[in-house]
């Protein structure tokens, strides 16, 4: 019995033990980049392939859950939300031949197709949205990319509490996906701004916060390591990973 | 006493003590990943109406756990527990039982993608290298095996004063290397890739065999208690059977054969 009551209690404080030992290592500068390797692996072994699964109208969430951050309250905003977003132009520039910005009608008189898909959180929620507008290829085909150009970020409106400006970033692999859409209606209407309005991405091969809502503009570059915290993205600067499949 | 054989090959038994250390770190952050969104659905989009299980603070200092509709208050250890800083907070699992113990879902994820690797990859070398060796049809459960199941089992409980015959392993143990190796395992690795999006554009049956992405999630997590269990049966029974011997098998890969144990091979 005692045996046992010993075995019992090594087991309960080397499981009571994983926690501190594992905060501790996870404060550890090397240690918590080495644990990063796996993103490597998981972005080679499942990368950018398929195509995410289609859903029927019974499927959708007519009330699609909104959430990131807040819907920008800033008067530049705010103007374009009064006036129906007419003064808003996305802005489509950088590694490109033919920097453009397109007027929202332009986007609308563009090819339309919609994609019923669900959205994944990273939080481990999902929801059913009916998305319409224009290919993300179609845009960038539009303005030819330049040989150099090796990644597509999206630069938002909506800002944080502490004033820093959300972003996202593709690879052309990735923003070539068939299913790479940039948003103009939800749910057979037009995106509302608390859904992104006027513009928005979806990327339903990857997590959400690759779905970057309200987008200014979209700039090619060879490179992101300069842009923001550096990592690709608003939640990447934060730790998340830019590869988000899983 | 009887003579010493050995009885774990070194791929054996460094996968099993690598697994020992997945198992611990994968389970303290999947529970942080889950305090994320601490609810269960069986469907396939969120959908409170087929919730299953949820973890809620329905004010401060008040925990719930709510099962089958169900609501228990569980303050202190589930919905309201400790934040990992000290303090207490509305979090479905404690600090003490995360990696880390603060809530960081990134870091969480972190942990947990890495360490799903190693145990998926400490399960492969187990797999083949027993295969190899053709220990295999040693460790699997097979029909022949069915009727010494009881027999074992009330040797153990003392209420027999032999067990059957059997081989290397005992009946009792190739059920639990079955179910951990064959089912357990299996389960736990294929629901937690039915959770990527990713996966699931490149094999669409996959999160739709689990019943969609949030019912995947629930089978995810029903097999973290099907790990508990296997590792609560199998510590009990290590333990009752010669902790000595079992540990040092395990550690340098030779067994000493007890008087009743049959050595066929």
């Amino acid at each position: 019995m005692k045996r046992k009551l010993f075995l019992a209690s090594t087991i309960s404080s080397a499981l009571a033990a994983c926690s501190p030992i594992g905060t501790a290592l996870n404060n550890n500068e090397g240690f918590h980049k080495a644990l990063g390797a796996a993103q490597g692996l998981n972005h080679m072994a499942i990368g950018t392939r398929g195509l995410a699964r289609e859903y029927t109208d019974a499927d959708v969430d007519r009330d699609f859950r909104v959430n990131g951050l807040a819907t920008p309250g800033d008067s530049h905003y705010q103007s374009l939300v009064h006036s129906n977003y007419r003064g808003y132009k996305l802005i489509v520039d950088g590694a490109v031949e033919r920097a453009h910005a397109f007027p929202l009608a332009q986007l609308q008189k563009m090819e339309q197709v919609t994609q019923t898909t669900r959205h994944d959180c990273v939080e481990g929620w999902s929801a059913i949205g009916k998305w319409s507008g224009v290919r993300l290829a179609d845009v960038l085909a539009a303005v030819r990319p330049r040989t150099d150009a090796k990644y597509v970020v999206f630069h938002c409106f909506d800002k944080d509490e502490s004033g820093t400006s959300y972003y996202e970033s593709l690879n052309l692999h990735q923003a070539m996906h068939p299913q790479a859409l940039l948003s103009l209606r939800l749910n057979d209407a037009p995106l509302d701004a608390d859904h992104g309005a006027p513009v928005r991405l979806r990327v339903p091969t990857q997590l959400g916060y690759k779905s970057a809502k309200w987008i200014a503009r979209i700039e090619l570059v060879g490179s992101y390591a300069n842009i923001a915290g550096g990592a690709g993205g608003y939640w990447e600067d934060q730790g998340y990973e830019w590869y988000a499949g899983i | 006493m009887g003579k010493t054989i050995y009885r774990y090959a070194v791929a054996t038994r460094l996968s099993h003590w690598l697994w020992v250390i997945a198992f611990g770190v994968l389970i303290s952050s999947g529970l942080q990943i889950f305090n994320a969104a601490p609810y269960l659905d069986a469907s396939d989009k969120s959908n409170p109406a087929r919730r299953v299980l949820s973890f809620d603070a329905p004010s401060d200092g008040v925990g719930t756990t709510t099962i089958f509709g169900a609501t228990f208050t569980t303050t202190g250890w589930l919905g309201w527990t400790d934040d990992g800083q000290g303090g207490k907070t509305a979090r479905a699992f404690p600090g003490w039982l995360t990696i880390p113990s603060y809530q960081s879902l990134a870091d969480g994820r972190r942990w947990h993608l890495f360490f799903a690797w190693i145990a998926a990859v400490c399960w492969l070398t187990w797999l083949i290298s027993t295969a190899i060796k053709g220990n295999l049809r040693e460790m699997v459960l097979m029909p022949g095996d069915i009727p010494k199941i009881l027999p074992m089992q009330l040797y153990y409980l003392k209420l027999r004063k032999e067990p059957p015959p059997h081989g290397i392993y005992n009946p009792l143990q190739k059920v639990a290397y079955t179910t951990i190796g064959f089912v357990i395992a299996p389960l736990v690795v294929l629901s937690g890739l039915a959770l990527s999006p990713g996966v699931d554009a490149i094999a669409n049956p996959l999160t739709w065999f689990f019943g969609g992405r949030q019912f995947a999630r629930l089978w995810h997590f029903t097999g973290m208690i099907a790990l508990i269990g296997f590792f609560l049966i199998h510590t009990f029974q290590v333990a009752t059977q010669g902790v000595i011997n079992q540990m040092t098998s395990m550690i340098t890969g030779w067994y000493r054969v007890g008087e009743h144990e049959a050595v066929e091979s």
